[in-house]
């Protein structure tokens, strides 16, 4: 066990390396830089190239690839991210600041989804090949194929044209600061993509408990004469939930920075709108850094997921 | 032999059906009733793309536009306060409801909707199409050589693939799009790169499963060269895997395309039903028929691709299910 944690935190390493240094090459293949992007489009007579270079130099980006690489991977060891080009402050405080907002919404998201899909997953597996099972089924596949942006625009529709809710939001709150509000402003985004993330969920425990429920374990709970729902309750649905765990760290883990959509078309001031405005703004260090903690995060979870796993089925050796 | 085989089988004597596609078509569509009506949606949205002009009635970039009939052409100001339109030659049918003359209405430049929702299928399919193949020949060729011959250029793949799965996908895809002039070209090329890593792992553990087969085993053991045991063995072996891999990622690569117009970074100078659904967002409670049958398109093929993907697993390798 312990050699194997040893060894998956070492290539973790690694694969962060590579990831490090894929971020770090990728932004600057874009086309034009901060300094030129800045002047883009605004053809003043006053920008000038040595306007333009002298804004570069004031960013450090007219020095040799090579020396700002190797100047990146220095600050990335004592884990300085630097300062975003855009607001000069450090990486880690922007993170600091859209980072609840992404968790927020990520949480509402997994709790709608997983509380559609374990009941869902259940009763379609329960009801094989039976009308439930299809019509489930087949909600799940349209939820998995409507891409969420429009089922996004649908749902903001009804609830203007019907005036279903009232939807009342000043500034960013947060569940902290003004939960009623944050509550409202994170519902459409939440069911939406709550929404659209059951489908996985819900194949993987109907697959599982399918498996399960032909094991010799469960003909045994049964031919003692336990109820169905004892028999699937508390001997099926144990072991098929294990995979539906690992699901559930990853999506987690993902939801932090995959949220772009939503987070753009509902004006949240999260992790994913930060990444795909540093990309537009070529901000490097912004986006570097964001994309090295979420990583983190996601292989970190990774590992995790893999060593709890062991821990809760004994028939997974490690190795 | 003709005659003692024909009984044993049971065929009846001069079978209407011998074209061999058709005859595993209707044994598809009878084993997977859903993967078969998705085959003939899929079928009829190729038939669609191709013959677009035909069945769209109209052309996608026409502007639609009729006199004015209160024209001025110098109006006063309280002319122009009455009617702001009164000084333009023409009027832009922008904003028409569904009617007989635009089934689907139009958009705010007056484009016909319609025909724009039909266009919109060469783009979605040739992104489909056209990514998974890319996704899956590049995946085939460096899962294969990293199953069978391992060694040092599988540990560095293997990195390489794991960094890549570690990066989230829609942003590694954002920043490709970026990289040269958005054109459909380049889409799909970014699109197809972003698909390799999940290609490769599939193929990967499918040659090293084949590989530790004893018919591999005997076919070394008798002699045979890496070279035949590749061609003839591996590849073949694997090849249901790599229609697997191919018809599955289809639906979502479709979906990508219409999140990235979505977001403004999509192809330029095509028909995109993302940046349609965009377009009409603005103005959705007022003019909801720019959003809806754009979004109801994507929402068809991505089911039709899924449902067909999911058929075609269940029929190579029902092992697959549900991973």
């Amino acid at each position: 066990m312990g050699t194997y944690i040893l060894r998956r935190l070492i290539l973790n390493i690694i694969v962060l390396w590579l990831v490090a240094t894929m971020v770090f090459l990728s932004i600057r293949v874009l086309p034009g830089n901060y300094a030129s992007q800045q002047f883009a489009g605004a053809n003043l007579g006053g920008v000038t190239p040595e306007a333009i270079a002298q804004a570069e130099k004031a960013l450090g980006l007219d020095k040799p690839v090579g020396e700002q690489y190797v100047n990146f991977m220095g600050d990335l060891l004592t884990l300085d991210l630097g300062e975003s080009f855009r607001t000069r402050k450090s990486t880690w405080s922007e993170l600091a600041t859209a980072l609840p907002y992404s968790l927020e919404l990520g949480l509402f998201i997994v709790l709608v989804g997983f509380s559609v899909a374990i009941p869902v997953g259940v009763v379609s597996a329960v009801k094989q090949d039976l009308a439930p099972d299809y019509i489930l089924r087949a909600i799940a596949i349209t939820a998995l194929a409507a891409p969420v942006f429009w089922t996004a625009s649908i749902a903001v529709l009804f609830v203007l044209k019907w005036d279903l809710i009232q939807i009342n939001v000043t500034g960013q709150p947060h569940y902290w600061t003004d939960p009623w509000s944050a509550f409202q402003w994170y519902l459409i985004p939440g069911v939406v993509g709550g929404f659209a993330s059951t489908a996985t969920v819900m194949r993987l425990l109907r697959s599982e408990l399918l498996e399960v429920l032909r094991q010799d374990y469960v003909r045994t709970a049964r031919a003692k004469g336990l109820t169905e729902r004892a028999v699937i309750m508390r001997h099926a649905m144990r072991n098929a939930f294990l995979p539906v765990l690992t699901v559930m760290g990853l999506t987690l883990a993902t939801l932090i920075s995959s949220q772009i959509v939503l987070e753009q078309m509902f004006n949240i001031p999260g992790v994913g709108r930060m990444l795909f405005r540093s990309i537009s703004l070529r901000d490097y260090p912004l986006f570097q850094g964001l994309v090295i903690v979420t990583t983190f995060v996601i292989v970190t979870t990774n590992l995790a997921v893999d060593v709890l796993y062991g821990f809760l089925d004994p028939r997974v050796r490690l190795s | 032999m003709a005659e003692a085989t024909a009984p044993i089988l049971g065929k009846p004597e001069g079978r209407a059906l011998s074209i061999p596609g058709l005859r595993w078509l209707i044994s598809f569509s009878r084993r997977k009733p859903l993967g078969g009506i998705a085959l003939v949606i899929v079928v009829l949205l190729v038939v669609t793309a191709i013959f677009a002009p035909f069945i769209a009635r109209y052309d996608p970039d026409f502007i639609f536009k009729r006199e004015n009939p209160v024209y001025e052409a110098n109006p006063s100001f309280a002319q122009l306060a009455a009617n702001p339109d009164i000084g333009s030659p023409v009027i832009v049918d922008s904003f028409e409801t569904p009617n007989p003359t635009h089934w689907f209405g139009t958009d705010k430049v007056g484009h016909d909707i319609y025909a724009r929702v039909v266009h919109g299928t060469r783009l979605s399919l040739i992104v489909g199409l056209g990514a998974s193949a890319i996704a899956v020949s590049i995946g085939l060729l460096i899962g294969v050589v990293s199953g069978f011959y391992r060694g040092w250029f599988d540990i560095i793949m293997q990195r390489l693939i794991d960094a890549l799965q570690a990066f989230p996908g829609l942003v590694l895809l954002l920043l490709l799009v970026q990289v040269a002039e958005p054109s459909v070209r380049n889409t799909v090329i970014a699109m197809g790169v972003i698909g390799v890593p999940t290609v490769t792992r599939i193929i990967r553990s499918s040659t090293l499963v084949v590989q530790s087969t004893d018919y591999v085993e005997a076919a070394r053991s008798i002699g045979a060269t890496n070279n035949r045991i590749l061609w003839r063995h591996i590849i073949p072996n694997i090849f249901s895997v790599v229609l697997i891999a191919f018809s599955i990622g289809i639906g979502a690569y479709i979906i990508f395309e219409a999140t990235i117009s979505f977001l403004g970074v999509g192809p330029r100078g095509v028909v995109s039903w993302g940046k349609m659904v965009q377009e009409g967002r603005g103005s959705l409670d007022l003019h909801p028929w720019l959003t809806v049958f754009a979004g109801m398109a994507i929402a068809i093929v991505v089911i039709a691709f899924n449902f067909l993907g999911d058929a075609v697993r269940d029929v190579l390798d029902p092992r697959l299910r549900g991973h």
